[in-house]
């Protein structure tokens, strides 16, 4: 897995570091021009926005390549290299989710990052109302974001790999893998977060309360179900390119 | 004769089209066989079925007594018809990409072979002409130390100089150990490698036998005789 | 060498061997190409190369010892019964395409007195 990571990385490193350079340079010059002592306040806000659409930018790159990298070795030429080594299913899937999550992390890591950084440049008051707004939510929240997206990335692939084991030509496949996709979205909406989201309302009338336990654990649990929804379809992609495709 | 491959009433259907219908293929060690046809006769079909890229609708098939599966993908050296490197690669990156994935790879003898095909390490793949690509591909497909070599029209769009260059790795590929099957519907130039052909056409056999048989037989060479047939 | 591929390809390098020897290209006792060396140059099938080997052997024009390779026989005696065997397919050609033309053996005689 690794070695096949390794290439993952080796064929595309320029354009990774040009992203996460991009997020870095592009954080640091508005940061640097939010600290201007003059008119402070508008540039905060204005940085602010413009790091969250670069960071936006940069984050749905990353979930557009996420989905391209099994997209191009299920529906191209060079499919005919990747599944005629001799490497589990499960291997090829992990050498590409692997960078996923790699690319995830480092990418929240840096936003987190600045963002904060912007935070602490806000005047006082506002700091204080937002971080009572967000504290107890954040960290859960972010987790559940996080894995929500990785697992929105994994769906697609499997939604992918299915429709690649039901058709050979490539004529109707986009359409069947979007429809695929979203008969999934609707199960799991309907079957799988349905309770969970009535656990939601129920959390969210405790919190003047100040039940923190309640809050948390109804965070967690919700990044539990992810990490659960996100073994399952490993699994079943692994299977399927492993046992059922056709290229 | 030990068999390397064995394929038992294999069949593959797409919708209702018979790719293969019923085949009954032995691949014996040691020797080069022909699976000749005209396109879209199912050669191709069997070829993928038997790297592992598609799986039978019906029927067998065992490689060195396995299914299709990881461990005969490692004994396996497949050689497409279509242009399967990553674009991004150049020569060397598909050479150590190869040497990397494939333990059975012969760095050394893929160099060697870079040289006679007269191939720079430093190209980049997507700035190869058809003949050079055909020339990298069978390089690579070659260097393997596999036990089952399955090259599908290695010699279409190549021309005359690339072509002798190529018949030459693949005679210099045999050894009593391992088979080589070749697909082409280009019979004249690979006629006189080949040991045994079968013809298959609409996903059938048609006819099957020893190559000097045939022409015994047959009073006409295997080319005449493939024209003959289809 | 130029092949015919109507013939069984064994058969004819059989003939080119045979021929080679007959005419002294391959001396006696001299040590054949090895299977794999033979089939690099004629661009064929090594097994072809290891049929006409055997044959060859069978017919005791040339002899293989286990491991060391294939040599041309030392036996002059076979290398003379050869060139009469080939030398009778040529006059065998000779007279049936004469034939063929309308000569009859009387005529074919004097035109090949007047040729030499």
């Amino acid at each position: 897995m690794i070695t096949l990571l390794k290439y993952e990385i080796y064929r595309r490193w320029k354009w990774l570091v040009l992203r996460y350079a991009a997020l870095i340079i592009i954080g640091a010059i508005l940061l640097n021009r939010a600290s201007f002592p003059a008119y402070q306040y508008e540039f905060i806000g204005e940085s602010i926005g413009k790091f969250a659409l670069t960071s936006l930018v940069i984050f749905i790159i990353i979930i557009v390549e996420g989905i391209n990298v099994l997209k191009e070795d299920l529906f191209e030429e060079c499919g005919y290299l990747t599944f005629t080594i001799p490497k589990k299913g499960r291997t090829i899937l992990a050498s590409k989710l692997v960078l996923l999550l790699l690319q995830l992390s480092f990418w929240a890591i840096i936003s987190i990052g600045f963002g904060s950084i912007f935070f602490s440049k806000l005047p006082y008051h506002e700091i204080v109302q937002i971080k009572t707004q967000i504290n107890f939510y954040f960290f859960p929240t972010v987790l559940f974001l996080l894995t929500a997206f990785f697992n929105f990335v994994l769906m697609i692939h499997f939604s992918l790999t299915l429709t690649k084991t039901l058709l050979v030509n490539k004529k109707y496949s986009g359409l069947l893998s979007i429809g695929i996709f979203f008969f999934l979205v609707y199960l799991i909406e309907k079957v799988y977060y349905g309770p969970f989201l009535n656990q939601i309302k129920h959390i969210s009338i405790e919190i003047g309360s100040r039940s923190n336990i309640d809050l948390l654990s109804g965070g967690y649990t919700a990044v539990f179900l992810n990490v659960i929804l996100i073994a399952i379809f490993f699994t079943a992609t692994s299977y399927l390119l492993e046992n059922k495709i056709n290229i | 004769m030990e068999q390397i491959l064995k394929a038992t009433q294999l069949s593959k259907y797409f919708y209702q089209k018979k790719a293969l219908d019923k085949v009954d293929i032995n691949i014996e060690k040691g020797k080069i066989y022909g699976v000749l046809g005209p396109n879209g006769g199912g050669k191709s079909t069997f070829l993928k079925i038997a790297a592992g890229l598609l799986k039978p609708s019906q029927g067998e098939i065992t490689i060195d007594n396995k299914n299709p599966g990881v461990y005969t993908k490692s004994i396996v050296s497949y050689l497409p018809e279509t242009n399967y490197l990553y674009k991004w690669m150049k020569v060397k990156d598909a050479l150590n990409f190869f040497k990397d994935l494939y333990a059975d790879f012969d760095t050394e003898r893929a160099r060697e072979s870079l040289k006679f095909m007269e191939l720079e390490e430093e190209e980049k793949v997507t700035s190869l002409s058809k003949g050079m690509m055909g020339r990298l591909k069978l390089t690579l497909a070659l260097s393997r130390k596999a036990k089952l070599y399955l090259l599908d029209e290695p010699l279409n769009g190549i021309d005359p100089i690339s072509r002798e260059k190529i018949i030459t790795s693949i005679l210099d590929s045999y050894n009593e150990k391992t088979s080589i099957l070749i697909c082409s519907h280009l019979i004249y130039y690979i006629e006189k490698l080949l040991d045994y052909v079968f013809f298959l056409s609409e996903g059938r056999i048609i006819l099957a036998g020893d190559a000097e048989d045939l022409r015994n037989k047959r009073g006409m060479s295997i080319d005449k005789l493939f024209q003959e047939v289809f | 060498m130029k092949f015919n591929n109507n013939i069984p390809i064994y058969l004819q390098i059989i003939e080119s061997i045979k021929q080679d020897i007959v005419v002294g290209k391959l001396k006696t006792g001299q040590k054949m190409p090895s299977v794999r060396e033979l089939a690099g140059i004629l661009k064929v099938n090594p097994n072809t190369i290891q049929r006409v080997y055997q044959e060859l052997d069978r017919e005791k024009i040339t002899f293989t010892k286990r491991g060391m390779g294939t040599y041309v026989t030392e036996e002059e005696k076979t290398i003379r019964s050869l060139k009469k065997e080939i030398s009778q397919k040529i006059i065998l050609n000779f007279v049936e395409g004469m034939n063929k033309l309308g000569f009859s053996n009387k005529e074919l005689i004097n035109a090949l007195k007047e040729y030499l």
